[in-house]
């Protein structure tokens, strides 16, 4: 894949999809069946994403450098940089049409559907690292922690990452 | 209303929000919430809101088209330049950094265990998302009574059935939906509001 087409792909899910990991599954359709990314460069970017500053969508960018280095992180900044100039247009338009409800709904719809693409993704990055009594344990125990709503997502990964160093 | 800002002084604000912004999309928001009402007082409370909701129907990082709207509105097409650069020159840098790194050390033994742990990690943190973002829309569908609940759940579910079946393209998946649930909505509007 050369970085015409990569960039492309890049613009395509950021433009078609909203909030922070709605680009994911698209992303991830798009790319991992051509062998141009793998499933394990989706979950390492999703990691490095939740640590580093700024919104949870610069996920992305950590991705575009796994997936072809400098250039590709550099890609995916100008990938998210764009799709935020529509709200421009949104504003403009806020005075002047009346929100029907079928745009209402459309939008809802939307939103649905990416939580059922987004569910059938996570399940596909968890088989692709291995589904075994171990790895559900430790799935059950992020997503309690988190909940609690007082674990910072760097302490999380990391007693995961110690967690994974004593049992695998 | 500040109107003599200059382009240096908005770019250090918003790169000092950039800076600070650790952990994730609602304590960004919050920091650019503080900035924008509570300390600078560049627009109301209500705006704010406003422009949140207007946020929601925008494609990409949502956070990214609120900083565009409040650049907007402090200096056009310039303030909104300064803005997005001023926020994500730090935060882009700094992840290229760690990517960097990491990438340096990923084919270690030590590291592959690691994510051997991290990954199933991962995949917890993002069921809890998946969760927020159905959470208001959940609560949304109750607000139309049983249609709306059972609309809202069986939109998930036939997503769910598409993406498994691989029928679709992605894509495909998401305007068929916000298709589905348009035509719904607005049938739902029109009983309700005939007699």
């Amino acid at each position: 894949m050369d970085l015409f087409t990569f960039l492309l792909y890049l613009l395509k899910s950021s433009f078609l999809s909203t909030g922070g990991t709605g680009n994911l599954p698209i992303l991830y359709a798009d790319l991992v069946p051509h062998g141009w990314a793998t499933e394990r460069q989706f979950a390492e970017a999703l990691a490095i994403g939740q640590v580093t500053p700024g919104p949870t969508g610069l996920w992305v960018i950590s991705f575009g450098y796994l997936v072809a280095h400098l250039p590709g992180g550099l890609l995916a900044a100008l990938a998210i940089s764009l799709p935020p100039f529509v709200v421009l247009g949104i504003l403009w338009l806020y005075n002047r049409i009346e929100r029907h409800p079928a745009v209402r709904g459309f939008v809802r719809g939307l939103g649905l559907a990416v939580i059922g693409i987004s569910l059938v993704t996570l399940l596909d990055i968890l088989r692709s690292s291995g589904v075994d009594l171990r790895s559900l344990l430790i799935v059950g125990a992020a997503l309690a922690l988190a909940l609690t709503n007082r674990a910072p997502v760097i302490v999380i990964l990391g007693l995961a990452a110690i967690v994974g160093i004593l049992v695998y | 209303m500040t109107t003599n800002l200059s382009p240096l002084s908005l770019f250090r604000i918003w790169f000092s929000l950039g800076l600070q912004s650790f952990g994730g999309g609602s304590a960004t928001r919050y920091l650019i919430w503080q900035a924008a009402v509570e300390r600078y007082g560049w627009i109301s409370d209500e705006e704010f809101t406003r422009f949140w909701a207007m946020c929601q129907l925008t494609p990409g990082i949502n956070l990214l088209a609120l900083t565009t709207l409040i650049g907007w509105r402090l200096a056009g097409l310039a303030g909104v330049l300064v803005s997005l650069f001023g926020l994500l020159f730090p935060s882009i840098t700094i992840t290229m950094l760690i990517t960097a790194l990491y990438a340096y050390i990923r084919n270690s033994s030590l590291v592959q265990h690691a994510l051997q742990g991290i990954v199933p990690a991962t995949v917890g943190m993002g069921l809890i998302m998946v969760w927020r973002m159905f959470d208001p829309l959940w609560r949304e569908g109750r607000r139309d009574g049983q249609a709306g609940m059972g609309a809202t759940v069986a939109v998930v579910l036939l997503s769910i059935g598409l993406m498994t079946l691989h029928l679709l393209p992605v894509f495909g998946i998401l305007i068929g939906m916000g298709v589905v649930y348009g035509i719904f909505q607005w049938l739902l509007h029109r009983r309700s509001t005939t007699p």
